[in-house]
């Protein structure tokens, strides 16, 4: 807790020095532009990182802001916490802390670990309670195009960025067969706005090979193998502070009709002899999409209100549920 | 361990390759949108055909001109700037004529193009953010609504490769 406060705090103290030092300090972009934070931290809107770096710095300066990020899922909840600069408009650095308890998903197996216990040894699963954490870096670079102000043309703004993610709970992981408990992701992002149909439009492609974001870690049990990934986003501008819309992420299929291993016995094998609960035990991945609703009331402040519908999630189906996430900008 | 480096090195050369592209961005007199005195402004998609009329014709756009002012002369980032540089009641006939002939109503703009007039100021992209809040505030202020002051945000907008010289 206290090396990720650490560096939490080192990434606002360099925002500070921006601060400090009047010529470096900007919030010179207009209300907006700057767009929201993804889950991953990444400026953007609620799943897809944009082209647009987050800040409301112009390429005058220094600009950033503290993000946090509750998901309401009927079988999860995942907590995010962190920070975001922006240097000139050009790059953007993130940080990003998810939790992600996973209510009673886990209990049957964690159950049957401590039953089995002197057979079995560490699945990462606890009988009650299991918490997956993760840390996620980020670092995005803006290239060409003009977002905003080219609106006589169609060359998008466009940004690559990656992500390093560090799944700490690597002992679940490996019972749910990932690859990998930390990896990084690469994309590239391309967004436009049109003003005369008051909609901005964003493309991004993922090289990734995650389960879940990375939340059931990277890669399944043929390998770690990434793939381009695509996402998109779209709003429409209802006001100049407030913005409605949808978005798309595809995902994987590393972990599909997988099941948990414990200390190397694949259960898949075993799912027929538990009859009617043998299928309950296999995992499922499925694409995201979200409806969101934004609302920046001015520039040191937004809220961002979703409807998440996320599908299947390791052994649970349906998850849809809400999300909220509130960023302040300095 | 190499794959980080390797992503690290991928995104160093990235960065050099967006500086060098950001420094050869720079406003050039070859651009016929931004640096014209004439003309609908071209924009993707179109401007709508029915905005000058939503603006309320030429007296709605000379009263949002007029709240462009007072906003903008409000606004100690930048009132300055409009008060070193010229006769304001000027500026507001200039502009009433240009945001007119950006959304392509049938009147001669009579002033010197964005790029004249705007090139010795050194004017930074954070003081031309300023004049689009005061646009947004101008268009709340006349009860222009926001999706018809986005077609003027748009047909503006390009003005800003030659305004902006810092």
């Amino acid at each position: 807790m206290t090396t990720k406060l650490g560096r939490l705090v080192a990434l606002a103290a360099l925002g500070m020095c921006g601060t400090a030092h009047a010529g470096w300090y900007n919030d010179g972009k207009v209300l907006a532009t700057g767009g929201v934070i993804t889950v991953d931290g990444a400026g953007g809107g609620g799943i897809t990182p944009w082209a647009t770096i987050s800040g409301y710095e112009t390429r005058d300066g220094i600009n950033g802001g503290l993000h946090y990020t509750w998901v309401y899922l009927p079988n999860y909840s995942l907590n995010s916490y962190g920070a975001t600069l922006g240097f000139f408009d050009r790059v953007e650095l993130s940080y990003t802390n998810s939790t992600l308890p996973t209510g009673s998903t886990f209990d049957t197996v964690g159950l049957a670990t401590r039953l089995l216990s002197s057979a079995v040894t560490d699945t990462g699963v606890k009988p009650f309670n299991t918490t997956i954490k993760m840390d996620v870096y980020g670092v995005k670079v803006r290239l060409f195009g003009e977002a905003i102000y080219d609106s006589d043309n169609l060359i998008p703004q466009v940004a690559i960025g990656g992500f390093y993610k560090n799944n700490h709970n690597d002992v679940l992981l490996d019972t749910l067969q990932a690859a990998k408990n930390k990896d990084w992701e690469a994309y590239v992002s391309v967004t436009k706005i049109f003003f005369p149909l008051n909609t901005l439009v964003n493309f991004t492609g993922r090289y990734t090979s995650a389960n879940e974001t990375g939340l059931t870690g990277f890669g399944g049990p043929d390998g770690n193998h990434k793939k381009f990934r695509p996402e998109a986003s779209i709003a429409y501008l209802l006001a100049k502070n407030t913005a409605i819309g949808g978005e798309y992420q595809k995902h994987g299929k590393n972990l599909e009709g997988k099941s948990v291993v414990l200390d190397g016995v694949d259960l898949t094998q075993l799912t027929p002899l538990l009859g009617g609960t043998g299928d309950a035990l296999k995992q499922h991945e499925s694409d995201w999409y979200d409806l969101f609703f934004a609302y920046l009331p001015n520039k040191n402040l937004s809220f961002t209100l979703a409807y998440a519908m996320l599908g299947n999630i390791t052994i649970t189906p349906n998850q849809s549920g809400f999300y909220l996430s509130m960023h302040a900008t300095f | 361990m190499t794959s980080i480096r390797k992503t690290i090195s991928t995104l160093g050369a990235a960065l050099g390759v967006a500086l060098a592209i950001g420094a050869a961005g720079a406003a050039n007199a070859d651009d016929k949108v931004a640096t014209r005195t004439e003309g609908k402004t071209p924009t993707w998609p179109g401007i709508s055909s029915s905005a000058l009329e939503k603006f309320g014709g030429e007296a709605g756009v000379h009263n949002w001109v007029e709240a462009l002012f007072y906003y903008i002369m409000l606004d100690n980032r930048i009132n300055k700037i409009f008060i070193e540089h010229g006769n304001v009641a000027r500026q507001i006939a200039l502009n009433t004529e240009l945001e007119q002939m950006v959304l392509g109503g049938p009147v001669k703009y009579e002033g010197a193009s964005m790029s004249a007039a705007h090139g010795d100021l050194g004017i930074t992209l954070t003081q031309f953010n300023a004049v689009v809040e005061a646009a947004y505030n101008a268009c709340e202020r006349v009860n222009t609504p926001y999706s018809v002051c986005n077609q003027l945000i748009a047909a503006l907008a390009p003005f800003e490769r030659v305004i902006v010289t810092r």
